[in-house]
């Protein structure tokens, strides 16, 4: 990642009914909340679920894969921003929802859309823990 | 229910007057257009006052207007406010419990500044930012660039393609005098255009302006009285997607074609009873050229991608099959966003009285106007008829 933090981050982050997502991106696990009361998988994370309203969870870790949906190269950003970067709308591989996420490690020639991408995590510095998505290389 | 007047000041900057200044202004011009009295009025409805936080300009305008209304409100909803200000007029007419109305909105976005406190709103409050977590900058020209990328890659459509959208606005812009870009531009000048959020570039995106424009709307039987030339509100139709900006929750989502805009204009349609093919002239709600391709098929023009060979060979031009953005557009007569239904709605009356001038499209009977919120998720379809 680059030298600048690179985020903007809303006010409530600390959102405790979702804090399980957060600290699971601290200890390198990508989580989704299933309900308990009706079941449901969901993604992104919220205080209730979107189904039934339910605000119990089960916590799941997906498998941190993706595929490019779209993409963007942003040159024009607040000054907190290292100019220009690459935004990636991702379909998480279980199909339950998406992320938009910095591209890491390719250029914007290397990008198409529908390749597998895998999601990263870096610590922001400052206690919080981000996600990032980089090409999916098999070693 | 009839539009029986309209005012408006030129799409620009403003930081010399108050707002208090302009409305009054544009109320004034649109009453006397309309030749009805200040103490006639009985509905007033008005974009969200957003320096103001406690939401009484319409309490204020009550007073420099010397007016008590029967129904009043203060409308937001993101950009679309300003449509939603003549269908709750619309409504509360039809529904007999007032006979005139006052719809009123304006922004000061040059100069004021509002999106610079963007995150500091409830709205952005609200939004956990688990999915669209810590990169959203500025505005949503990312969100709308997501969406252009999404479509050219189902249609192939191409950076040209949006740049011959962007032209065509400009040159359109050159006939309305409430435009406030009338330079002639050509494809390579947006092409050569930097990029703000690729594929978009700055002369494919709508500059957020100031403006200020009125509209009233009567019951027909006032309109008939009064109105030499009364433009029907025929029908509308409204639809939300159950996303805010770009959907996250469910991958089966589009953002190259939005459900919104569909089922609003379906439901317009229905209501008016007139097919898309009896539209005579269309104001779209497009801050960028990418979506001057994608709502036409929207709407239903256009099957999914033919947009790309109808911007070609100038389909939407006026003297075209569906004559769209005839005053510029977003891209070109300006955008100051709440008010920007209203300046689409005021172009339409023009046309539809015949009075449009070097714009106007030849005998236009029937004109629909477009205007969304969020990115497209939200989405407002008005059909409009000459009397």
């Amino acid at each position: 990642m680059t030298s600048k933090p690179n985020f903007l981050m809303p006010t409530n982050v600390e959102s405790p009914s979702v804090s399980p997502f957060w600290e699971g991106l601290k200890t390198g696990r990508f989580l989704a909340p299933r309900c308990r009361d009706c079941g449901e998988i969901f993604f992104p994370p919220r205080s209730h679920c979107p189904e039934c309203l339910g605000d119990v969870f089960t916590w799941e870790a997906l498998s941190g894969k993706g595929y490019l949906y779209s993409w963007t190269e942003l040159f024009f950003a607040q000054p907190e921003f290292d100019l220009p970067f690459l935004l990636g709308l991702v379909d998480l591989a279980e199909g339950i929802g998406r992320i938009a996420a910095r591209i890491s490690g390719a250029t914007p020639e290397e990008l198409s859309i529908g390749m597998p991408l895998e999601i990263r995590i870096s610590n922001s510095g400052d206690g919080l823990a981000l996600y990032y998505v980089e090409p999916f290389r098999i070693l | 229910m009839a539009i029986i007047g309209i005012g408006a000041v030129e799409v620009g900057r403003y930081p010399e007057r108050r707002e208090s200044d302009l409305a009054l202004q544009v109320i004034r011009d649109a009453l006397r257009d309309a030749q009805l009295s200040s103490k006639q009025v009985e509905g007033l409805f008005t974009t969200p006052d957003l320096q103001g936080n406690i939401g009484l300009q319409t309490n204020l305008l009550c007073e420099y207007l010397r007016i008590s209304p029967k129904s009043m409100a203060e409308i937001c909803c993101g950009a679309i406010a300003g449509g939603l200000t003549l269908k709750y007029a619309a409504d509360e007419i039809q529904a007999g419990r007032i006979k005139t109305a006052l719809c009123y909105g304006a922004v000061r976005e040059a100069s004021i500044g509002w999106f610079k406190n963007l995150s500091q709103g409830k709205g952005w409050a609200m939004i956990e930012p688990t999915a669209l977590q810590p990169y959203a900058a500025y505005g949503i020209i990312w969100a709308y660039a997501l969406s252009a990328r999404r479509y050219m890659h189902e249609t192939g459509a191409t950076e040209e393609d949006f740049a011959l959208a962007a032209v065509r606005n400009r040159k359109n812009a050159a006939g309305n005098p409430l435009a406030a870009f009338k330079k002639p531009i050509a494809v390579e000048d947006v092409l050569r255009s930097r990029y703000l959020s690729s594929p978009i570039k700055l002369l494919d995106a709508a500059a957020s302006l100031d403006g200020a424009a009125a509209v009233v709307v009567a019951s027909e039987d006032v309109a008939r009285d009064l109105s030499p030339h009364p433009v029907y509100i025929q029908g509308w139709g409204l639809c939300h997607d159950n996303s805010c900006v770009i959907p996250t929750d469910d991958c089966s989502k589009s953002i190259s074609h939005f459900t919104a805009t569909r089922e609003a204009a379906r439901r317009a349609f229905q209501a008016a009873g007139v097919k898309p093919d009896d539209v005579d002239v269309a104001e779209i709600y497009a801050p960028f050229s990418s979506h001057e391709l994608i709502i036409p098929e929207d709407i239903g023009w256009f099957e999914n991608g033919e947009m790309v060979k109808a911007i070609r060979n100038g389909e939407t031009d006026i003297g075209g099959k569906i004559p769209i953005n005839t005053d510029g557009g977003l891209t070109s007569r300006g955008h100051p966003w709440a008010a920007t239904p209203l300046y689409e709605t005021i172009s339409l009356v023009r046309q539809l009285r015949g009075a449009a001038g070097a714009i106007q499209v030849k005998d236009a009977k029937v004109g629909l106007m477009h205007c969304e919120g969020g990115m497209m998720n939200n989405g407002l379809v008005m059909i409009f008829g000459r009397g």
